[in-house]
């Protein structure tokens, strides 16, 4: 009797076994044609990876999904995507236009906190010790600059090293492009994005909605840049006109994105695939 | 140390108690006067709940608030900036950056966070995770008493599939992270989809949770957690050689297997069933989520938080 309810008991095991396998077989098959037939939602134009983000395959299978980076950032630019991203569910991503990031964190903790680093943080801190070393060598014998910060010559070179995408003008609906100038807000007063200006000196995120510029020729997005001028300038042109132009510096933040005053930005991020 | 792979299930069963062994028969009063004398406090699931929702709750407000205290989500977290990890997905993610080459570059907050978490349940015994943290299994456990509701009404049947179900699922995920590369577990997670969701707002992937709870109402009780939940079952594994356990104490038994009926994972109690212990004292295993219920509503006090070797110093 008791041996017969122990054969009952292996053939049902065996038998939802083979289904639990089959399932999990069913799975592996619909990620494969997943990953096969991926969109390219993330990242995509003004759909980018946070800072540091190493090369998007090995990004996508390593990321544990935990989030930390979303909690940490200060101005929440970085999302978790949806289930609708398929294998991407749960892994980081910026939408630069609803709120890129402005680096008003100033020490890029999204990447120091990951724990599997696909934020990469050791590229960042080489960069900051080279910076300051760099410095140390040029100041050898020298003065010591009354406004010497070490904390800030190594973020500005890891702010530098943000390598996310690269900007890129649109110079048909560019308002520059057209002579144009620009008065109010950029956005509408319902968008929620925020801030830090170096334009008008912000200490820390404001929202974007409340500020209001007027420029006889629309220069928002150089004047915006946390970058500066090695990212992005406005060019005179040989007839006096001025129109922005992207250098190589460009760490396709999306600031200038977020700013841009045109319906559809006329500049975007072009996502840096490695 | 030597009992740990012996199998008390397999002894020789004792002899059922006789009537003057009964623990009412001791006290001289009538079976059911002592079984009635006991009232469900629910003592230590309302203490349970409390940590659980406690700890869900931290996520929230870390996030919500700014507070800093309990950032993350359960399958990675910081408690104020000491790093926690999730068992089951370090290990598929160790697995995956072993394939990738990625292995040296997973940082020592990754180690730690996983060291951390593997000591504490292998002290306080595994599965605890289960009941006193994943807020999966607080929606489940109060979902669990409808799907009970309707088998009494007689409107649907029970399902009970083999618990070693969770094994054959253990392995198939994580094979299925090293040929796919890819966390595809992380997907259906309960436990990690229901932790985002509640941090980061709901998305659509919550549908998959409420087609399977409704799974689990009309078909099979709690088919996620007993059959294929493996975060659970690498919480089992960790805990199986915690001291922290429940003792129950045949001596005190009044044999009325109040204590299964509330069990959510009732073969862990099978000692309880009149003559089928096969030792005076026995300790819950692996399985046991060490939620207490069976301690609540125990009539004899038979059921009993230990920790095991320091129970000779009391």
């Amino acid at each position: 009797m008791s041996k017969n309810k122990t054969d009952i008991d292996r053939r049902q095991f065996f038998k939802s076994g083979a289904i639990a396998l089959g399932s999990i077989a069913i799975v592996g098959v619909a990620s494969n044609y997943l990953k096969a037939n991926k969109k390219g939602d993330i990242p995509d134009t003004n759909y980018l990876r946070p800072p540091g983000a190493i090369n998007e395959e090995t990004f996508v299978s390593e990321c544990i999904k935990c989030g930390l980076c979303v909690q940490i950032c200060p101005i929440q630019a970085i999302k978790l995507a949806d289930i609708d991203a398929g294998l991407d569910y749960g892994t980081p991503y910026i939408d630069i236009r609803e709120q890129a990031c402005d680096f008003s964190c100033d020490s890029l903790q999204c990447v120091e906190t990951c724990p599997t680093a696909v934020l990469d943080f050791q590229q960042f801190k080489r960069e900051g010790e080279k910076a300051i070393e760099k410095y140390d060598q040029e100041m050898a014998g020298k003065q010591m600059d009354k406004n010497y910060n070490p904390f800030k010559v190594q973020i500005i070179a890891m702010k530098e090293h943000v390598n996310m995408g690269m900007a890129k003008l649109n110079t048909s609906t560019c308002l520059a492009y057209q002579d144009k100038g620009f008065k109010g807000s950029v956005r509408d007063d319902s968008f929620e994005g925020v801030n830090r200006s170096p334009y008008t000196k912000d200490r820390k995120a404001t929202p974007l909605a409340d500020k209001k510029y007027d420029r006889e020729v629309c220069d928002i997005c150089v004047k915006e840049c946390p970058i500066g001028e090695k990212a992005i300038i406005m060019e005179v042109m040989s007839d006096g006109a001025k129109r922005p132009k992207v250098l190589d510096a460009c760490t396709g933040c999306g600031v200038c994105v977020m700013v841009c005053p045109t319906e559809q930005p006329s500049i975007i991020v072009e996502p840096i695939k490695a | 140390m030597f009992d740990l792979f012996a199998n008390p299930k397999k002894f020789t069963p004792l002899p059922a108690k006789t009537k003057e062994e009964m623990p009412h028969s001791k006290l001289g009063i009538k079976y059911k006067d002592w079984h009635n004398n006991h009232e469900n406090k629910h003592k230590w699931r309302n203490k349970r709940w409390a940590v659980l929702l406690t700890i869900n709750g931290l996520f929230i407000l870390s996030f919500a608030l700014d507070l800093s205290m309990l950032e993350g989500s359960l399958s990675g977290s910081r408690l104020m900036g000491f790093y926690l990890m999730d068992p089951y997905n370090a290990l598929q993610t160790i697995a995956i950056s072993l394939m990738q080459g990625h292995f040296p570059n997973l940082t020592m907050n990754f180690w730690i966070g996983l060291a951390t978490i593997v000591l504490f349940y292998s002290l306080l015994g595994g599965r605890t995770f289960c009941s006193w943290v994943c807020p999966y299994h607080f929606i489940a456990e109060n979902l669990e008493k409808i799907h009970d509701y309707l088998v009494k009404k007689k409107k649907i049947k029970e399902h009970t599939y083999n618990q070693s179900l969770r094994y054959v699922f253990w392995v198939g995920f994580l094979i299925l992270a090293i040929v796919t590369q890819q966390l595809v577990f992380e997907d259906l997670n309960f436990v990690g989809i229901t932790s985002r969701a509640m941090t980061y707002g709901p998305g659509l992937i919550l549908i998959w949770i409420i087609v399977f709870m409704i799974f689990e109402i009309v078909y099979s009780k709690r088919f996620w957690c007993r059959y294929v939940c493996p975060v659970g079952a690498t919480y089992g594994m960790i805990g199986k050689i915690s001291p922290v356990t429940i003792k129950f104490d045949l001596d005190k038994c009044g044999y009325c297997t109040d204590c299964q009926d509330v069990c959510l994972v009732p073969h862990e109690l099978w000692f309880v069933k009149k003559g089928a212990a096969t030792q005076d004292v026995h300790y819950t295993g692996s399985d046991c989520t060490k939620c207490g219920l069976c301690v609540d509503i125990c009539a004899g006090d038979a059921l009993n938080y230990t920790v095991k070797g320091l129970e000779k110093l009391t």
